[in-house]
């Protein structure tokens, strides 16, 4: 009886909760047009100013900025820009497709073939989370 | 220690069995929450990229790919309803280049709802969600808003959108993350997931995940996951950077990984506990930082360093510089050097980069030289190389036409010459169409 009880009132805390919030959503669309690398601080304070783009170590801290807040990231990426390099299947590598944008941090330029036998040995960890579950049928052709 | 063998998983649950329900679900939605629109608008991607390069056996393989990424959206006076599509399709032209002549995949499809309140979202179809230990693309729904007291609240349930060529995953995942923020000082989140291959589950994973900001120059941000099956740590992973003025930023990065937890669960025998290379057992620690210097407007530097431990591997370590140079008049370029130090021969390579683009009006070209020594031969081949050119040209605002040139001397190919031309148009109607 008082699971039952507890099972009816949750929806209707979670209903006060949400009523109670209160909050402005972050815009869907930045309102204003933003060109290369942004540098969020010339604009914003507070929680976007940490979202150097230009930053050296924005390519290893992105993955915490969108697992966060990702309606920030929304504002200006839509999720066909994710899918570039996260994504389920895939044939061609973003360094590929983008050669004239050389600029880019993308992953695995170069001759990744010879070079992912020891990075893979040095970090196998930073391969998981795009090949672990997604992205991996062509692995089976040398890893049986 | 518990290492995971491929097993034939059972009927899937009848919630993630059917699609047609997320289907059904999203035209409720869609009758729930379409208020008469006030402003629509459509938008689309089109990239069409033909790939010409050498296979195996001398084969000549013409991939043709057509790539295309559809939104449509409805703002009301509430909020915004829209729906997003993405994915691909490949047809051979020459010979055979993957497994099937034809291959394509729907990387995303999806609607979502948007409030103007509480960042109040509601996906439903196939979705990546992105929440605290979760990274999963997902067939399914997902919920997320804020809540009272500076809360918020995120929640996922569905059918996990795997490739599954060695091992198989679950059917059904579902998960969430609570969290609690003061907007410019900190956020604190706790999340899980269960993926379950009815009724066992194959993943069962929990963390923290925080973002400080004590003061405007310090950002911290940072991970630990804990796997419950295995019963233990998965992953720590915090990294700091102070920025004591705007050109000078200092980073530093430090990660701990547990072989046995973190490599419980995959699809593929290459990250695999039991395929010789992922070692049981194994502990990495991995400590780093960086320096970034703004010495002008047009000019930055970088320096970097990553050392990496193990309990049963040897040492490495990973250390280089960049720089880049920029210019209002559409130059832009890089040089970069970087050594990975490893503890045996085979794990010691030299890597250098220069690259260099220029915009002209509507042309743009670039050059792109990507060269590693290796100080141990790899196939009989200790210097490795790619050089790529590659131009395009701006039609109009929304028709674009690049082309590429890529000279390869690498371990498996002696002059391997790739090309690939690609056609990209964007298209769209209304206010975020243009």
């Amino acid at each position: 009886m008082k699971k039952i009880a507890l099972l009816a009132l949750m929806p209707l805390m979670l209903s006060l909760l949400y009523a109670c919030a209160n909050t402005t959503s972050v815009a869907r669309v930045h309102p204003e047009e933003v060109k290369g690398l942004p540098r969020c601080a010339e604009c914003h304070t507070g929680q976007w100013a940490a979202l150097n783009h230009q930053a050296q170590d924005f390519y290893l801290k992105h993955k915490f900025y969108a697992a966060q807040q990702r309606e920030a990231c929304s504002a200006c990426h839509k999720e066909s820009f994710c899918v570039e390099c996260h994504a389920h299947k895939e044939e061609i590598l973003p360094s590929d497709k983008y050669k004239e944008r050389p600029e880019l941090a993308l992953p695995h330029r170069g001759d990744y073939l010879s070079r992912h036998r020891i990075e893979g040995c040095i970090n196998p960890a930073s391969c998981l989370k795009c090949h672990g579950r997604q992205n991996n049928e062509r692995c089976k052709s040398c890893h049986k | 220690m518990k290492i995971k063998t491929a097993k034939k998983t059972g009927d899937p649950p009848p919630f993630a069995s059917k699609p047609m329900r997320t289907v059904l679900l999203s035209c409720f939605l869609v009758l729930l929450l379409h208020q008469g629109a006030s402003a629509t608008s459509i938008s689309g991607n089109s990239t069409t990229i033909l790939r010409m390069r050498e296979g195996m056996d001398d084969k000549n393989l013409f991939p043709l790919y057509e790539y295309l990424h559809l939104s449509a959206s409805d703002t009301t006076k509430n909020g915004a309803i829209s729906l997003e599509i993405g994915g691909w399709g490949r047809v051979d032209l020459g010979d055979r280049s993957f497994e099937h002549r034809e291959e394509g995949d729907i990387q995303y499809g999806f609607l979502s709802y948007r409030a103007n309140r509480n960042n109040f979202r509601v996906d439903a179809g196939r979705q990546w969600v992105v929440e605290g230990v979760a990274t999963e693309r997902i067939d399914g729904l997902s919920l997320r808003s804020d809540l009272a007291a500076g809360f918020t609240a995120a929640a996922f349930v569905g059918s996990p959108v795997v490739t599954q060529p060695n091992f198989n995953d679950g059917d059904l995942i579902y998960g969430g993350r609570l969290a609690h923020s003061v907007p410019k000082y900190y956020t604190i989140g706790i999340s899980a997931l269960r993926d379950e291959a009815s009724p066992d589950a194959v993943r069962e994973e929990e963390g923290i995940d925080l973002w400080l900001h004590p003061i405007a120059m310090v950002d911290i941000s940072g991970r630990s996951t804990y796997n419950s099956l295995s019963d233990g740590w998965m992953e720590h992973f915090y990294t700091a950077s102070v920025t004591p003025t705007d050109s000078l930023r200092f980073s530093a990065s430090l990660q701990n990984v547990h072989y046995d937890d973190y490599f419980y669960h995959v699809t593929t025998s290459a990250l695999s506990l039991t395929n010789g290379i992922i070692l049981p057992g194994e502990e990495m620690w991995n400590a780093g930082g960086s320096i970034g210097y703004n010495a002008t407007k047009s000019i930055a530097v970088s320096a970097e360093y990553n050392h990496y431990e193990y309990d049963i591997a040897g040492n490495a370590d990973y250390y280089g510089a960049t720089g880049s140079f920029g210019t209002a008049a559409g130059l832009a370029a890089g040089v970069s050097y970087h050594r990975m130090d490893g503890s045996t021969n085979r794990l010691r390579y030299n890597q250098y980069r220069v690259w260099a683009a220029q915009k002209f009006g509507p042309i743009d070209v670039a050059l792109d030289f990507f060269d590693v020594d290796f100080d141990r031969s790899i196939n009989g081949r200790e210097n490795t190389f790619s050089l790529a050119g590659a131009a395009g040209y701006d039609l109009t605002p929304n028709l674009r036409v690049a082309a590429d040139l890529d000279y390869i001397r690498s371990a498996d190919f002696d002059n391997e010459l790739r090309g690939l031309v690609k056609v990209t148009y964007a298209f769209g109607i209304g206010k975020e169409g243009k």
